[in-house]
């Protein structure tokens, strides 16, 4: 493993608010101490579901119809850089919102991390058909009455709750309504939305109780463990299924080393460009495609092509090449990325062996480079570049030439790729529509002229 | 493009016309072979997409280009992938730039005017015929008046005028160089275009090389190909072509392709290449047929693509608007040249990453000056040329002794500028230097760029020195056609696409008559 660049501290306007879908016959209120013990660092936002908490069912109680009802709610928030956290039920729907907005189907934009706990997965939520009938069975008259409320959360904690936590986990069972509840165990756990999730490669915490029962550690390894490609798991020993109010403060402490180790390790992008990529000015497609290229690179990425002694020394290439403030976009690891897939520019000098193996030769030649002080490390890059010289490990020096001409025109590619370069730079024209009517384009193009749509740009240059 | 209620032909039948291709060369021509009842079926290597989907990404965008390897040699390598090339039902026109100067004929006769060069073995006049009728058809725009060809009209006015275009025709006044609204093959009008429906006015969206998704911008997926699908033709999308069969007679019998993986053989009585000028030779150089000349993969020619961007006081934002909306056809010939043929000049719109990469590979940047000239991206503006090149032997194209996925060789090409073409970029250059500091551009940054791939299987009279005869006919292989950029004689200064239409309108009619 190794360690990402450390010395760029996540910076402070870069607070994040985490959006928080609570479990089954709970509501927002189950959050208030993971907000009270993170309020330094992170906006804890709960949101309660329709039929739930506060809130009538006339939203609807099923999932697609909760899903809907999330998007509304976070799109009018309008927070840019967040995350979404789902407890048992609201994991589901918690990864549901996530796979539209990583697809850009959601009107939404700014999506960095997924907490599960104990986390519904998006298959069918393995349950003992026993318990769901005797759970169905509580509400066959109305509402869940107080020992139906005792037995299901004896049935759900590891050990027994402080008493205000379990006056209040039971006045919520008791509000919640019949419809939503037969709703999620006759349907909604039901589901099987697996192939509209398909793979997501946000970064995600996926926590669960040692103790749990259904979804427990094993299950979240073999049915979340499948969605996201990039897990951290973490288990608390003893613990049942109402994490939130059973482990508290290590709950919160873990969202916090998640969001500062991993999912708020980015670049920042202005809060008025992150609205232009949510709103229809942009076709849904290239939303998409911005909001998975603005994900946290995975600090535990591992290379594919390239050995991590190779991917170390592309960094310090890179580093020269394209020089960043703040927290960098790791381009290493993403041209790492495009050579697995053979993600070639179409052409390569004749010069040259094939892509993988130049940046093998290459990157073996330059091992070290990052141990030398910057002006000595542009000597030797621009030795590269130089008419006259002796090459790079057995790469003649027009090759070495042609392999720098390439990887300097892969390196600023990929960084101009990002949404917070483009943002940089002033460039919106991501932002020109869809087709059709929707084909906004522009309409002011001369010198000087701007679209009241358009986002600020600093005047200095 | 919409191929609902296409028909199809079955591999056995042995249809009249195979054309391998669908972009500017093998469009035009499906469509005019299959009005006139023959049975066709265009084969393409690329998939066949819906505009609509299309998105501005640039990294993305690259799926409508034609991204398998080539390798490149010579003093000046060419740049492929999204430089030149497209893959797909409509081929390079999904992301070309949509600039449609037509050649005068002083293009098609360099040699006889300055003795050097290639003269087209083609009649003026009849060129002409064809060229107005592809620009009505696939709906120009252009300006009322064209300064250089008094007379000459087009459908639609011309696109509007950007910031780089507004510079461009500033400095161009102030230098004493004529400039004007360039034409453009696309539509500044909602246009009802015959068998394939609206086609919405420009919105000015500026991603043109990254696919127009309301086809605006003419393609041949939204011109002759829905008229060729509605008069029988059958468009066959991935299917790439890497065999050709003869029979006893030495006559093309059938074309061996693979689909979904698995090779499977199109029997027809007459072939036509329309790959472009890299695929159409590789191919013949991986048969081995129609080489008697020697003459395949010869006479490898790119356009001097040089640019000049300066810096404004003002934001001009150049990825608004269609690219290329001002030209200037002065130095076609210019008085004080010391080289042969000319260049256009066009003003340059350009997106960030295509930007960053000719700065990076055209003018060496890198580290802090990258990054800041990036910074200014947005008070760049620049002009461009599109320069004649000189045939000459050492810049050709050979296949390596790797193979590609389909178990074809690769093909390698060699390119290195000659006197002519050193020449013309130092006037080209000086000139644009000029025109861009006029307007007010500072901190001029001159970038070297080529484009386009022309030549590669020449056309003309002498069986010796060509591969195809003036009609396009192969002159070894009577049922074998050619219609794209490689047939080109010359490079001519006007950039090629709405030439290649025009050839193939003509190769077409050439084949009904023989
Ligand atoms: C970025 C860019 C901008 C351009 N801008 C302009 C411009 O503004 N003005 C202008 O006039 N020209 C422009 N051009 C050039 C113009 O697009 C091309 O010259 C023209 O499209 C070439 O036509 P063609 O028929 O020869 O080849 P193409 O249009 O490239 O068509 C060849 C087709 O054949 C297919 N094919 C290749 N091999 C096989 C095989 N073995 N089997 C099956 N199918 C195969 C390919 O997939 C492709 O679809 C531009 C080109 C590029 C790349
Ligand atoms: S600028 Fe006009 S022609 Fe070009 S892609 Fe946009 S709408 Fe199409």
């Amino acid at each position: 493993m190794t360690s990402f660049i450390p010395e760029n501290p996540v910076p402070i306007e870069a607070r994040p608010t985490v959006f928080c879908l609570h479990a089954l016959g709970s509501s927002a209120r189950e959050f208030d101490g993971i907000a009270a013990r993170l309020a330094d660092d992170v906006d804890v936002v709960g949101l309660d579901l329709p039929g739930f908490g506060d809130l009538s069912a006339a939203d609807g109680v099923t999932v697609d119809e909760m899903v809907a009802y999330v998007v509304r709610r976070i799109r009018s928030h309008g927070a840019t850089r967040w995350m979404i956290l789902g407890h048992s039920m609201g994991g589901k729907i918690a990864s549901i919102v996530a796979s539209r907005v990583l697809s850009g189907d959601a009107p939404l934009f700014g999506l960095a991390g997924v907490v599960l706990l104990a986390g519904s997965p998006p298959v069918p939520e393995p349950m003992d058909e026993e318990r769901r009938e005797q759970m169905l069975a509580w509400t066959d008259e109305g509402g869940l009455d107080d020992d139906a409320a005792r037995e299901f959360v004896d049935a759900n904690t590891g050990s027994p709750l402080p008493d205000d936590e379990l006056r209040a986990a039971l006045t919520d069972l008791r509000r919640t309504s019949r419809e939503a509840w037969r709703a999620w165990l006759q349907r909604g756990s039901r589901e099987d939305w697996s192939e509209q999730v398909g793979t997501l490669d946000v970064p995600v915490l996926i926590v669960s109780g040692g103790a749990d029962g259904d979804l427990g550690p094993e299950n979240q390894q073999r049915l979340n463990g499948a969605v996201y490609t990039r897990p951290r798991f973490l288990t608390l020993d003893g613990a049942g299924h109402l994490l939130p109010l059973e482990r508290t403060d290590e709950v919160a402490e873990a969202i916090r080393a998640f969001w500062f180790g991993e999912a708020g390790r980015s670049p920042v992008i202005p809060t008025d460009w992150s609205r232009l990529v949510a709103s229809p000015r942009v076709q849904p497609r290239t939303r998409g495609i911005l909001a998975r290229r603005a994900l946290a690179d995975n600090p535990r990425y591992k290379p594919r092509v390239l050995s991590a002694r190779h991917i170390i020394t592309l960094r310090a290439v890179a580093a020269r090449v394209v020089p960043q403030q703040g927290v960098p976009i790791d381009l290493a690891t993403r041209i790492d990325g495009e050579l697995a897939d053979g993600k070639g520019d179409g052409w390569r000098s004749k010069e040259l062996p094939s892509d993988i193996e130049a940046y093998l030769i290459a990157l073996d030649a330059l091992d070290g480079l990052e141990n030398l002080a910057d002006a000595e490390q542009d000597d030797v890059l621009a030795s590269l570049a130089a008419d006259d010289g002796p090459g790079l490990g057995s790469m003649t020096q027009a090759a070495a030439n042609a392999w720098f001409e390439d990887v300097r025109a892969a390196l600023v590619r990929t960084w101009l790729a990002h949404p917070a370069t483009m943002a940089r730079i002033g460039f919106d024209g991501f932002a020109n529509g869809s087709s059709g009517r929707d084909l906004f384009g522009y309409q002011l193009l001369a010198a000087g002229e701007r679209e009241a749509w358009e986002p600020t740009l600093k005047e200095s240059k | 493009m919409n191929l609902t209620g296409m028909r199809h032909y079955s591999d056995d039948e042995v249809v009249d016309v195979v054309v391998v291709g669908t972009g500017a060369g093998g469009a035009p021509l499906t469509a005019t072979l299959a009005a006139r009842g023959l049975s066709v079926v265009a084969l393409e290597a690329g998939p066949n997409f819906d505009p609509v989907d299309y998105t501005g990404d640039e990294t993305e965008a690259v799926e409508i280009n034609w991204m398998s390897e080539r390798i490149s040699g010579g003093a000046d390598p060419t740049a492929f992938g999204q430089n030149n090339s497209g893959r797909g039902v409509g081929g390079s026109m999904l992301h070309w730039g949509a600039f449609a100067p037509r050649p005068g004929e002083a293009d098609i006769r360099l040699k006889r005017d300055s003795g050097l060069g290639e003269d087209w073995d083609v009649d003026y006049e009849e060129l002409k015929g064809y060229l107005g009728q592809v620009e009505h058809f696939i709906g120009v725009s252009g300006p009322s008046d064209y300064p250089w060809d008094p007379g000459r009209s087009y459908r639609y006015p011309a696109p509007r005028r950007n910031a780089s275009s507004d510079m461009m025709i500033r400095g161009c006044q102030a230098v004493g160089i004529t400039a004007t609204d360039a034409p453009a093959a696309l539509v500044t009008h909602d246009h009802h275009q015959e068998e394939f429906g609206l086609r919405h006015a420009c919105a000015n969206c500026g991603n043109c090389h990254q696919g127009c998704r309301n086809s605006s911008k003419a393609g041949t997926d939204n011109t002759y190909l829905p008229l060729a699908v509605k008069a029988g033709a059958e468009i066959r999308a991935e299917s790439m072509v890497h065999g050709i069969e003869l029979d006893a007679r030495g006559r093309v019998s059938a074309v061996v392709y693979r689909k979904d993986g698995v090779d499977r053989r199109q029997r027809c009585a007459q072939l036509v290449l329309s790959a472009g000028g890299v695929e159409t030779p590789r191919l013949l150089l991986h048969t081995g047929i129609a080489n008697s000349s020697g003459q395949v993969g010869r006479n490898f020619m790119v356009h001097g693509a040089t640019q000049v961007w300066g810096r404004f006081d003002t934001d001009m934002r150049g990825h608004r608007g269609y690219p290329s909306s001002i030209i200037s056809e002065d130095m076609m010939r210019p008085n004080d040249a010391d080289f042969a043929g000319g260049y256009l000049i066009q003003s340059l719109g350009v997106m960030p990453l295509t930007y960053a990469t000719t700065l990076t590979r055209g003018a060496g940047l890198w580290g802090q000056a990258l990054v800041d000239a990036m910074d200014d991206y947005r008070y760049m503006a620049g002009v461009g040329i599109n320069g004649e090149c000189l045939p000459a032997d050492r810049n050709r194209l050979e296949l390596s002794d790797e193979l590609d996925e389909f178990g074809i060789p690769k093909a390698v090409i060699s390119f290195t500028a000659g006197p002519n073409e050193k020449a013309l970029d130092k006037h080209a250059t000086e000139r644009m230097s000029a025109i861009v500091e006029a307007a007010g551009g500072k901190d001029l940054q001159v970038l070297a760029r080529t484009a386009h791939t022309v030549g590669t299987a020449r056309m003309g009279a002498d069986r010796e020195r060509n591969v195809v005869d003036p009609d396009g006919r192969s002159h070894d292989v009577p049922n074998l056609w050619i219609s794209d950029n490689s047939t080109f004689a010359s490079s001519l200064i006007a950039n090629p696409a709405i030439t290649i239409m025009a050839m193939s309108l003509r190769t077409a009619d050439r084949m009904l008559a023989a």
